[in-house]
């Protein structure tokens, strides 16, 4: 039994359609089909977030959510991130805080920051950290990860809200 | 850890979902939010031959207040219920406890009407709607009636919901001003199930209890509504002694589950203290304080 | 006996050592582009999914796999049995490895809940899936033994039959004049201890993707694996090909924390299945794979421990006897009670030491590495002893520390089980670490808050961070190892390119979030004055490749360093005689400075390196005839100081000469009905000597205080009583997100190492090893009213409310909740 869906979306701003089995993960169609290795899998079972990426705007686990339910969203990924070569105020300042180690969970960590720091501009450490626990970081302690965000925040700030740096797919 | 296959289904009406449920018979189970129900299809501890999205049904994506009412469709996510205004007025509660559900990205897709079918004992929505009398929606083949949340949770993971029903709808009746409310939890972890939580309401009279509603999670096989602490309280001030005493009186006749989280004894001893506390905060709250 | 003694270069400032530049692997990581064995795709490839054993022990009577080859889209399976025939044993460093078999796939019985029984092999992962669930296996139960006390009892059920008990090692170790000074002593404290089974659980599970040339007879095997390349013929051995004809290519580790240090078996069974099908496979294990079968569960062990003191807080000897539970195999031997018998005295002058070790096989998944390597956990006893005797003795716990501490004249100091400890100065750190944390004005607020019913505890611990193991770990087991001793090298290549770029190669699988690339860009930015983000760092496979031993025991920053520093030796060795050739000068009348060869006393009249490269490229006939074309060179730098063993084993000799030093002080809040902790300041102090990258180095200690914690309040791999593995998922297995760990404040020491190129350190375990002994202090100190001792680990709410209901029972205080 072989039950398969065409789909309609969107991933990183540009228009994508497919054949899907039924039970296909979001996150294997990104890897496998796409190509898109940021998104990593770390439980398959929802908790420790590597694999992370937005749904029209909102973080989601795609490990726990078929690729046909995204039939018709936008997805970003963190491929999406960066553009023209130029890596996301986001990303450059958890390069400067040295705010990965492995890295593997770094996508969805910068994913969840990102949507969270729309919400978000001006955070405190605090709220920094009850945002981020949503992800499991293994390596960090996740210190220089809230002084990442923290210093990206000023940097967005800083840059006009990081316009000029938007990725490619608007938030819904 | 893949799961294994099945054939999605994403009606558009209740109708057409209620006409797939009755027809996939006992190969067809309802996709909410999936953010149990998947976890669990990659562990292949559940194996659907046919799933029937209710969240492509855009009718019952709402929040809607009418008549002192709140009342939340099937397909909304708790995190529009999170950010909902009418919500926030109506139901407190709810929000209070929805901040407990996992993590932003599991409410990003996760629905409260789900949450209730899925009567997991350990989660904090069930609770919520004990505690507020919610009344809710089932649809199926022979038609649509009315429950209440009390009669819905029968067992852990189980409910009385009839084979091919479907739940549409979730109904909370804001409590009336000078009232208080207060979820609170312990969980070994931010974020994850807790090891015994407490979802308290209070309606203060010239500071004399004359309405209370507790009810608790993780402490046995369904959620739990503390009857006999309720009535205790009714008619007095909530002062640490009479709130300690309602603790007391609504964990002493409890015998959770034991597992890795937490021994039955254990459980038992943190329900108490997070009554206690909630009751504190919701008084406080009915007298005043901040919400 | 090797000794090498680095003399700091004199005058000279470091360039690049000592600075926290921004890490040169970071930009691939950040846009998604790691390169991850996962990540990596082959024409052709196919995916393999391994049945695991539900129950703990039982027989196989009837495995049936009919259905699953039936299956449209699956290429093989494979049985226990089957591979038993393409496959020999899996590699065992262990005491008895013909007596204690282990393969990768269980024969005839299983020996722990998730063991291995059979593979699939299949288009996709979930065809593979699909095609594991139609496997028929008939179990026969056998009667389980899941607790290692019980296990030692002649009765018990035999993990191996072959080994005729569950006692896999066993042997005490005496140094020094050990029962004259328990008889001499005012004072011994006793008690028991207990440390349970935790591990690294990286977010990246373990992985291979191999592939096998028929025609050449050549396999590869991508894996994120095998740091241990100068051990892979074993491998080889194990799939039944020549060694010369094994290529295993790194692939970035994404979080090892010591279980992907020589995780062989993914490795080989998607080996045997590439080399049986001709196809690539891959295999990565999903969560509950790496949670149940991944051979790299920690430390599990039952201390009684003594601790003889004088009056005046002197320690004297302590006596150690230990039970560990190694699961149901036992691949690297005792080597993790190697690692405590490198620290068994900590930072103090304990003059004697009595180590008993009883190594026990159970039904559990088998013990491998994890940070720290069972020194954490020596750590952690010896802490709990010191703290016991200050109690016991009414001194504060900063004092007894400052009263028995090396003291910095001192060293090197020979521990009595032989081995050094290069250079320190506790009393330093630790004094650094009181002030950070406003030692005496929170010992005034717990006074004060004390009085509003609140439960504050301090703790002030110090610890070592033992680092860069010598081989002969492995072998001081026995009076008569089955091997001589080897050494466990680390290698690199630097090429030096016409334009003067510089490429390292290094030859470990070294990339598990350590900065390897950025530590050796660095290294190499300051032997050659050039800017580390123009250095390339590249992995050879290990079929090219020199004999390196890649991260371990904190091992892999000193190792590269000396490995660097000796490359580049040779390097400028030649492109000083090609300088004075062209300069016409004698080579020794010329000085390195700023990215080139000057003439002493003639600044003007230089050749830069790239200059130089040039003329050894492209100008061969210019030069002398010994000079060949080209400017490269490479070093195996062997451990630089080991010493041997005594015959009788009184002495163990030198095999973990860099020690570091840390001292961790948490001020915390321990709710007493619930047992919950919450934290009001933690700091953490850290002498490893130089350092590299100072940030760089931060991050490891926060990030191994955040295991720490881990480790000693949440994390545990709990088995029942029948061996069913209780915590199979995240949901269980309790690994802490950022709101259960603290910001902790991070100060610094620089001794360098008298013996280490720069003076380097291995810092990267530390955080860990000294934190669940900073904890329990903390919780004992919090609790001090009542009496509460913690005395295992993991700390759980659950526990500490059983303590203080125990306490409470004894009489112990009165308190609420």
């Amino acid at each position: 039994m072989t039950d398969r869906h065409r789909i309609a979306l969107t991933v990183n701003g540009r228009p994508c359609e497919a054949e899907v089995e039924s039970r296909r993960l979001l996150v294997d169609f990104l890897r496998e089909d796409l190509g898109l290795k940021g998104a990593h899998i770390g439980c398959e079972h929802g908790v420790c977030g590597t694999c992370t990426v937005l749904m029209n705007g909102e973080s989601i686990r795609s490990c726990i959510t078929f690729a046909v339910q995204a039939n018709g969203s936008s997805i970003l990924t963190v491929e999406g991130l960066s553009g023209d070569g130029r890596l996301h105020p986001l990303q450059e300042a958890f390069w400067d805080h040295q705010a990965l180690q492995c890295g593997y969970c770094t996508p969805g960590m910068l994913l969840r920051a990102y949507e969270f720091l729309q919400e978000n501009p001006r955070p405190t450490p605090d709220q920094v950290r009850a945002a981020i626990a949503s992800n499991l970081c293994r390596c960090t302690g996740y210190q220089f990860i809230v002084e990442a965000v923290l210093d990206a925040a000023r940097r967005l700030e800083t840059a006009g809200a990081g316009r000029g740096q938007e990725p490619a797919a608007p938030r819904a | 850890m893949k799961p294994p296959p099945f054939v999605y289904h994403a009606p558009t009406t209740v109708a057409e979902a209620v006409t797939l449920l009755d027809e996939t018979g006992e190969e067809g189970q309802v996709l909410a939010g999936g953010q149990s129900l998947i976890p669990l299809m990659n562990f292949r501890l559940a194996r659907p031959g046919h799933l029937v999205d209710v969240t492509s049904i855009r009718d019952l994506d709402y929040v809607r207040r009418e008549d002192g009412r709140l009342r939340i469709g099937a397909a909304t996510r708790q995190a529009a219920v999170e950010r909902d205004p009418a919500a926030a007025e109506q139901a407190p509660l709810l929000v209070e406890a929805l901040g407990f559900v996992g993590h932003e990205p599991i409410r990003h897709r996760g629905t409260v009407v789900g949450s209730l079918a899925h009567a997991d004992p350990a989660a904090e929505i069930p609770a919520v709607a004990l505690a507020m009398d919610a009344e809710l929606t089932a649809v199926g083949a022979r038609g649509e009636r009315r429950l209440a949340a009390s009669e819905l949770f029968t067992g852990p993971f189980s409910t009385s919901l009839e084979p091919g029903e479907l739940l549409t709808e979730a109904q909370f009746t804001a409590w009336p001003p000078g009232s208080g409310h207060a979820f609170l939890e312990f969980a070994r972890r931010h974020g994850d199930f807790a090891v015994a939580g407490a979802a308290v309401l209070l309606h203060l009279d010239g500071g004399v209890v004359d309405r209370a509603a507790i009810a608790l999670c993780g402490v046995a096989g369904t959620p739990v509504r503390a009857t006999e602490a309720e009535r205790r309280l009714l008619g007095e001030r909530p002062t640490p002694a009479v709130v300690e005493a309602a603790a007391e009186a609504a964990t002493a006749g409890l015998t959770p589950v034991s597992d890795v989280h937490g021994s039955s004894a254990y459980r038992r001893q943190v329900a108490r203290a997070y009554v206690r506390r909630a009751l504190a905060l919701a008084a406080e709250r009915a007298q005043g304080g901040t919400r | 006996m090797s000794v090498t003694q680095a003399t700091p270069t004199p005058g000279r400032e470091r360039k690049w050592v000592g600075k926290s530049i921004r890490r040169v692997e970071d930009p691939k990581f950040l846009t998604g582009r790691g390169g991850y064995v996962d990540d990596l795709v082959l024409p052709g490839m196919l995916h393999a999914a391994v049945l695991r054993s539900p129950h703990a022990h039982a027989r196989i009577t009837r495995i049936d796999v009919e259905a699953a080859r039936r299956l449209p889209g699956v290429a093989a399976v494979v049985t226990g049995a089957e591979a038993a025939e393409l496959c020999n044993p899996m590699p065992d460093f262990g005491p008895a490895p013909d007596k204690h078999v282990w393969r990768c796939l269980a024969v005839d019985k299983v020996r722990h809940v998730g063991e291995g029984v059979a593979v699939v092999v299949a288009e996709s992962r979930y065809l593979a899936e699909d095609a594991r669930d139609l496997i028929e296996v008939e179990y026969e139960p056998l009667p389980v033994v899941a607790d290692p006390i019980a296990a030692l009892e002649p009765t018990a059920p035999l993990v191996h039959e072959a080994l005729g008990s569950n006692l896999a090692y066993q042997r005490t170790f005496v140094f020094g004049e050990v029962e004259r000074d328990f008889a001499e002593a005012d004072l011994v404290v006793r008690d028991h201890l207990r440390w349970r089974r935790s591990g690294g659980q990286p977010l990246e599970t373990v992985g291979a993707v191999a592939d096998y040339d028929p025609a050449t007879g050549m396999l590869t095997i991508h894996c994120n694996s095998l740091t241990f390349t100068h051990f892979l013929f074993m491998l080889a051995n194990t799939l039944k090909v020549p060694a010369n004809r094994l290529d295993v290519r790194p692939a970035p580790a994404g979080g090892s924390f010591g279980s992907k240090f020589w995780a062989v078996k993914v490795a080989a069974i998607a080996g045997m299945l590439a080399k049986k099908l001709g196809r690539p496979v891959k295999l990565i294990e999903d969560r509950v794979d790496n949670i149940t079968n991944c051979d790299h569960h920690g430390s599990d062990r039952i201390y009684d421990v003594e601790l003889a003191v004088m009056k005046d807080g002197t320690l004297r000897g302590i006596k150690f006897d230990v039970v560990d539970d190694y699961g149901a195999y036992i691949q690297f031997g005792t080597g993790t009670h190697g690692n405590s018998l490198a620290q068994c005295v900590g930072p103090y002058r304990i003059g004697s030491v009595q180590y008993a070790v009883r190594a026990v096989l159970t039904n559990k998944c088998q013990q491998g590495a994890h940070r720290g390597f069972g020194s954490e956990v020596t750590n952690w006893a010896i802490e709990r002893m010191v703290d016991l005797a200050a109690r016991e003795l009414g001194l504060d716990p900063v004092e007894i520390r400052r009263r028995n501490f090396i003291r910095p004249e001192q060293f090197p100091y020979f521990i009595p089980s032989g081995n050094v400890y290069d250079s320190g100065n506790y009393e330093g750190v630790m004094d650094t670490a009181l002030r950070l944390a406003d030692y005496d004005h929170w010992r005034r607020e717990q006074e004060r808050l004390r009085r509003e019913g609140r439960y504050i505890g301090i703790g002030v611990i110090s610890c070592q961070e033992r680092s860069v193991f010598s081989a002969t770990e492995f072998w001081f087991w026995f009076d008569e190892p089955a091997a001589k001793v080897t050494s466990a090298p680390e290698s690199v290549t630097l090429s030096v390119d016409p334009t003067g770029g510089v490429t390292a190669t290094l030859y470990s699988n070294a990339f598990w979030g350590n900065s390897s690339d950025t530590v050796v860009a660095q290294l190499v930015a300051e032997e050659f004055d050039v800017d580390p983000h123009s250095v390339n760092v590249v992995y050879s496979g290990s079929n090219r490749g020199l004999p390196a031993t890649g991260p371990g025991g904190s091992r892999f920053t000193v190792m590269v360093a000396g490995a660097v520093n000796g490359a580049a030796a040779r390097i400028k060795e030649k492109a000083r005689k090609v300088a004075g050739h062209v300069l016409e000068v004698d080579p020794e009348d010329l000085e390195w400075a700023e990215g080139g060869f000057r003439v002493k006393g003639a600044p003007d009249r230089r050749l830069s390196l790239a200059e130089i490269a040039l003329q050894t490229y492209l100008f061969k006939h210019s030069l002398p005839d010994e000079i060949e074309t080209g400017l490269e060179a490479s070093k195996v730098y062997d451990h630089p100081y080991t010493t041997m063993p005594s015959d009788d084993r009184s002495n163990l000799g030198v095999f973990y000469p860099f020690v570091g030093n840390a001292c961790h002080v948490p001020v915390i809040e321990v709710d007493p009905e619930t047992g919950a902790i919450s934290y009001l300041k933690y700091v953490a102090v850290h002498d490893a000597g130089t350092m590299v990258n100072p940030r760089g180095l931060e991050g490891q200690i926060i990030g191994g205080t955040a295991h720490g914690i881990g480790t000693a309040l949440f994390e545990e791999y709990v088995y029942d009583r029948d061996g069913q593995l209780l915590t199979t998922s995240y949901m269980d297995y309790l690994i802490p997100s950022a709101m259960e760990v603290p910001e902790v404040v991070v100060g610094h020491q620089e001794t360098p190492s008298p013996f280490t190129v720069h003076g380097i350190k291995g810092g990267g375990e530390g955080g860990r090893m000294m934190t669940p002994a900073a904890l329990s202090a903390a919780i004992d100190d919090a609790l001090a009213p009542l009496g509460v001792r913690c005395t295992e680990l993991p700390a759980t709410p659950e526990r500490i409310r059983r303590w203080i209901e125990e306490a409470r029972a004894r009489g112990g205080g009165t308190m609420s909740g």
